[in-house]
């Protein structure tokens, strides 16, 4: 074990950068969706469904392997039109990786946020209109806050999922943490000791995730709390 | 009431449809400042349409609606000057369940009216001391009863000070041990010389506040009269028959 822990760290390190930047992805995706469905223009419903039902109804490796290879052929067909000795271009497998797995759950999170989205009061949102607020007033300081707690629980498993596909983009190459235990394992012949290392930091990982949704779900459902 | 003051809310032969259905059906109606009108009539007779007509929260299909001097068209800028002029209170008080009571009545000023917080706050707690609650101010709606929401209700839409208020039946979701409370705020606000226009079937605050009530049926007024005789000598056989099963509770 001993001589492996930076390279275990390094990983971690690499995977806590990648669920982090898969949120952010995650979220736009997911709200991009929701409006699309939730949308009167038919052409928005009709490729957000087509978004859904494609990544839902994928393999998520797949996904991966797609998007990595797919932009990466195409890049090279276009590189060679400019300079025709390049024999490989490619996205980073980081990012590649990323965005695969952030539009896959995106995929999921576009139904918790429509559901949300449907689930905010009406009377709130007309007793905002009366009020005098502008759509766009009434959007971000009704119907999102609203709209957020009744996404949360399925969003915290939506976070979860994230944490567990990082593990997916070793196969385009990323460094990450099964990556630095299939190296280990060619070295030490110990393959059980080095991928447990791999589950115990994964399952630290889910820990801090669960934690901070039961931190939000607590914060946002404030109101509902006997006062004190 | 002098009959020369211009009225600050006029309905000339409006009618709405939803579809094929007529929800209201030439609807002439005229309102002075500081009166005090009361409509009642059966479920579904176009009583909430007919006050959502009034701030736009439906669009009439016919006929002219002028409030303040504005006529409701789609121009956006219109329909702003004249939703600043009117408060609304609903059946279901419809207060922002993730805010305070005092952010509840303190979003609006300040988004709407670009009141400055301190400023807000300070308005906001005048108008909880009208409404006899200043001690609610840090709590959360569902944290209170249903009688003190819809008194934040009524203080939330103070707040943005109107020069009408419409009420859609706002005691009718209440335990009866709290219609009173409400009723009483209202009638506060009746002698201040607020303009109301209030759908309810509290026949002993038509009685005590009203200075014209109407009856509705089927998108049509039928009726309209000073209570006294609204309620002893109705002319129309509807709203005798409306009458007599209201009552009857
Ligand atoms: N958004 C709507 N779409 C279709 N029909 C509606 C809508 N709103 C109201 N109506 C119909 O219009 C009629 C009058 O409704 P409403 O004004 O709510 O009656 P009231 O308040 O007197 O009970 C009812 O028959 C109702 O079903
Ligand atoms: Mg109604």
């Amino acid at each position: 074990m001993t001589g492996w822990w930076d390279d275990y760290l390094w990983a971690a390190l690499t995977v806590a950068k990648v669920f982090v930047c898969s949120l952010v992805f995650m979220v736009v995706f997911g709200l991009s969706g929701a409006a699309a469905k939730l949308s009167s223009s038919k052409p928005a419903q009709a490729v957000a469904n087509a978004y859904t039902v494609f990544f839902r109804g994928t393999p998520e490796i797949l996904v991966v392997l797609l998007l990595y290879f797919g932009s990466a052929v195409t890049l090279t067909a276009v590189g060679r039109l400019f300079d025709p000795s390049i024999r490989f271009l490619d996205i980073p497998p980081f990012w590649a990786g990323t965005i695969a797995i952030a539009l896959v759950v995106g995929a999921y999170a576009t139904e918790t946020f429509r559901g949300a989205f449907l689930g905010v009061s009406p009377g709130s949102i007309e007793a905002a209109r009366a009020l005098g607020m502008s759509g766009l007033q009434t959007f971000v300081y009704i119907r999102i806050p609203e709209m957020w707690r009744l996404a949360l629980p399925p969003f915290g498993n939506h976070m979860l999922s994230l944490v567990k596909d990082t593990a997916l983009i070793s196969i385009i190459g990323l460094e990450e943490m099964l990556f630095v235990a299939k190296q280990a394992t060619s070295t030490t012949g110990k393959p059980f000791t080095m991928y447990i290392v791999v589950g115990l930091i994964y399952l630290a990982f889910s820990t801090l995730v669960t934690g901070l949704t039961m931190a939000l779900e607590h914060h946002a459902n404030r109101h509902l709390r006997a006062p004190t | 009431m002098s009959t020369q003051t211009s009225p600050i809310i006029r309905l000339v032969s409006v009618g709405k449809r939803f579809g094929d259905f007529e929800a209201l059906v030439d609807v002439d109606l005229e309102v002075r400042p500081g009166e005090r009108i009361v409509i009642c009539g059966p479920s579904g007779s176009g009583k909430s349409t007919l006050i959502r007509c009034i701030n736009r929260m439906e669009k009439h299909t016919s006929g002219t609606i002028v409030v303040n001097g504005h006529e409701l068209t789609d121009d956006l800028r219109d329909i702003d000057a004249v939703r600043r002029e009117i408060g609304m209170v609903f059946q279901s008080f419809n207060l922002f369940p993730h805010m305070t009571v005092l952010r509840n009545l303190t979003i609006a000023q300040r988004l709407v009216r670009k009141t400055p917080k301190a400023e807000a706050e300070a308005v906001a707690m005048h108008f909880l001391e009208r409404v006899r609650i200043p001690e609610q101010a840090a709590k959360y709606p569902a944290q209170l009863s249903g009688g003190q929401q819809q008194r934040v209700a009524i203080a939330r839409a103070l707040c943005m000070k109107p020069r009408i208020m419409l009420f859609d039946e706002p005691t009718s979701a209440l335990d009866p041990e709290m219609i009173s409370e409400v009723l009483e705020v209202m009638v506060d606000l009746a002698g201040d010389g607020m303009t109301m226009v209030c759908v309810t079937h509290e026949m002993g605050f038509a009685r005590s506040v009203a200075d014209r009530v109407i009856f509705m049926d089927r998108g049509r007024l039928v009726e309209q009269a000073d209570p006294e005789t609204f309620f002893t000598r109705p002319q129309n056989e509807r709203t005798a028959l409306f009458l007599r099963q209201i009552l009857r509770h």
